[in-house]
């Protein structure tokens, strides 16, 4: 008698607890987890992308929002280390949110996104650009940015046919996003012939690079090519200015950003960048770029956009299969072509996109940036 | 091209400069840690931290006298020394009293613990005080001697002199402050024996507070000069600059202040040979090998006293 009595009391806790839990998901919102960086050495990018996605939502709930219930934005802070990403991941698992956009350094991309294919929950990553983290299967993980093996090339080609370098170095910071873009554009220039006579690795975090300066000036090294981000590659610069190397810098999107030239003063101007192309001067973003504006918020960040188009991308997904399972929404991503501010947007099998353009440009020392001749 | 015979050798010396800067910037820190240890027999770990709050309130006072006019180089790099000295003291007298004097008569591990939350605690004050984005400021000691002749020439920033000059001033000057004045006799009566010291009179708690304002201020000097030679600073620098001079301190026999300066000067000289004819990716490696090594041989360090209780 009292067994049954326990066993009643233990059932209807379990079956009000499932009670609760469906009343949570039929509440009015559906929260979207932003990821990214909030502090820690490259938290600006986490800006660009937070402010973003903050736009994409505000304008889709303007309309009316998706499925007649409102989207809200949850800023979750992983500062660029993949050990804080899985700890974002799983906080954002026990907070039941079933969409995510973020992260943004692939490092940590990298890690969550296993947690998050394993919950079935939908994540696009609008900065994210390492190869690795969409080729192992998984069905709910997206990016809205091009891959380094398409911004390695497009830095190569234009290095071995624009610049054609005597000597040439290639540097990196060791880490997944520095090294696997330095290794592909070695591979594109070493391809066409450029004479590679350097290729080395630094720590992230240093601020001494004079024996390695020296050496690329013994070494008559005439070009240099920096995978990483901007920290090192300000104060590379800015050293490589004072101890007389005299050579052209290039490095990828992780380097394009206003704190460049904060670090390296004038040594920042006349640096190769390869970039996002700059959506916000496209004439069909104009609306756009003025609410932006409006805002006091700056649309010209490479991440902005593509975060505001894995918003959409999700709204769209939502409001095509009238639902919020994650899963559908995926399916629904991978079957049509959206129209949006990052251009025409499709995806293949692995949730990369069929295509996007890098293109180098000029950066000068008042921090802006001109498309490269 | 095969780099002729001169070739080589200004590149060897140039990489020996380079090596002896970075050297230096590690036993200046180094230095600061090594006498606090050698006085009181603690690490104190929050030593990184007080060097980075140096670097911020250098860049600070800098943008304060620019913004009032103020240009004269002399008088910046004076004041900012000044001040930052000034402000480091005050950390490093507020931190011995919040953080190491309750649990000094306590086990070793307990004042190694509570260090330790004081430097986590300094970095995180810091991050949300000043943000912790990389902050820059554009070198105001900038260019370089050419030395030499046609044949042999290497190539030496002034920051680079200036601060192999401070390191071996501050060297000297504290090495005569502790074995000659009456505060620094009183000083290492108290790492002999507090009890019997205070038994004669002498106030052994000011003593460990005025060892670690001295701390304090030599971790300020470094924060002045590395944060005018790199020119820019975020609030883990501490961190790394603090682990290097620790290990620094220990290569050279920690306790010792010669023995700061020259297990710096090792470790600097090794980590930038590294890079000149290796690879730059191992440079920490063969720096902590080299830890190892001679830690396996010299327990105490190359100039230290083997001593036994201590840690």
């Amino acid at each position: 008698m009292k067994k049954t009595f326990q066993a009643t009391l233990l059932s209807a806790a379990a079956a009000s607890l499932l009670l609760g839990s469906s009343l949570a998901s039929a509440a009015s919102t559906i929260k979207i987890a932003l990821a990214g960086p909030v502090s820690g050495p490259v938290a600006q990018y986490g800006d660009m992308q937070f402010t973003g996605a903050q736009m994409a939502i505000k304008r889709i709930n303007a309309q009316g929002g998706v499925n007649g219930k409102m989207l809200e934005g949850v800023v979750y802070d992983d500062a660029c280390e993949p050990r804080q990403a899985v700890t974002v991941a799983n906080r954002i698992v026990n907070d039941n949110i079933s969409f995510v956009v973020g992260h943004l350094c692939s490092g940590s991309t990298q890690p969550a996104s296993a947690v998050y294919d394993e919950e079935g929950i939908l994540m696009i990553t609008a900065a994210s650009t390492s190869p690795e983290i969409t080729q192992l299967g998984y069905r709910t993980i997206f990016r809205t940015i091009g891959l380094d093996n398409m911004q390695g090339p497009v830095a190569g080609n234009y290095i071995a046919t624009k610049v054609k370098p005597k000597k040439m170095a290639i540097l990196h910071d060791k880490q997944q996003y520095g090294e696997g873009i330095a290794r592909a554009v070695n591979q594109t220039v070493t391809d066409k012939g450029i004479n590679v006579v350097m290729f080395d690795g630094i720590n992230a975090g240093d601020r001494d690079f004079s024996a390695i300066i020296s050496r690329m000036v013994r070494e008559d090294v005439d070009f240099v090519y920096y995978g990483g981000y901007h920290p090192e590659l300000g104060l590379l610069l800015r050293q490589s200015s004072e101890q007389g190397l005299d050579a052209q810098f290039m490095g990828p999107e992780g380097v394009g950003n206003p704190d460049i030239t904060a670090i390296a003063g004038e040594a920042s101007e006349g640096l190769l960048v390869t970039l996002p192309p700059a959506f916000e001067q496209d004439p069909r973003n104009a609306d756009l770029v003025k609410a932006f504006r409006d805002n006091k918020e700056d649309p010209a960040g490479p991440f902005v956009m593509p975060a505001y188009t894995a918003v959409q991308l999700m709204a769209e997904g939502m409001k095509g299969t009238k639902s919020e399972n994650p899963e559908k929404v995926a399916a629904y991503l991978r079957a049509n072509s959206f129209d949006t501010p990052i251009g025409q947007v499709q995806y293949d099998d692995k949730g990369d996109l069929k295509a996007f353009n890098f293109v180098v440009f000029t950066w000068h020392a008042d921090a802006t940036r001109t498309e490269a001749p | 091209m095969v780099p002729t015979m001169n070739e080589s050798i200004s590149y060897f010396i140039q990489q020996v400069i380079n090596g002896l800067t970075v050297g230096s910037t590690y036993a200046l820190i180094a230095i600061g840690y090594t006498m606090v240890y050698g006085i009181i027999g603690m690490i104190n770990f929050a030593h990184g931290e007080i060097y980075m709050l140096g670097t911020y309130i250098t860049f600070i006072v800098i943008a304060g006298l620019t913004l009032l006019g103020i240009e004269s180089l002399p008088f910046i790099l004076i004041a900012a020394l000044i001040i930052s000295m000034m402000v480091a003291g005050a950390y490093g007298f507020t931190i011995e009293r919040v953080a190491y004097r309750p649990v000094r008569s306590s086990k070793r591990l307990i004042a190694l613990i509570s260090a330790i939350g004081m430097s986590i605690f300094l970095q995180n004050y810091m991050r949300l005080a000043q943000g912790s984005r990389d902050l820059a400021q554009q070198s105001i000691i900038s260019g370089s001697w050419s030395l030499g002749t046609d044949e042999i020439s290497v190539n030496l920033a002034y920051m680079q002199l200036i601060i192999f000059v401070i390191t071996l001033i501050c060297m000297v000057l504290l090495t005569l402050f502790i074995s000659r004045s009456r505060v620094g006799r009183a000083c290492r009566a108290c790492s002999q024996d507090a009890g019997m010291t205070n038994l004669l009179g002498i106030n052994t708690n000011h003593m460990i507070a005025a060892t670690f304002v001295i701390g304090a201020m030599l971790a300020a000097v470094a924060g002045v000069l590395l944060g005018l030679y790199y020119g820019v600073v975020n609030p883990m620098i501490g961190f790394i600059a603090g682990l290097k001079a620790f290990t620094a301190a220990v290569l050279g026999g920690i306790g010792s202040i010669p023995g700061a300066v020259l297990g710096g000067l090792i470790l600097g000289t090794a980590e930038t040979m590294t890079g000149a004819y290796f690879s730059a990716q191992y440079k920490d490696v063969v720096a902590f090998s080299l830890l190892c090594l001679i830690l396996l041989f010299r327990p105490s360090g190359l100039l230290g006293k083997p001593e036994v209780e201590k840690i």
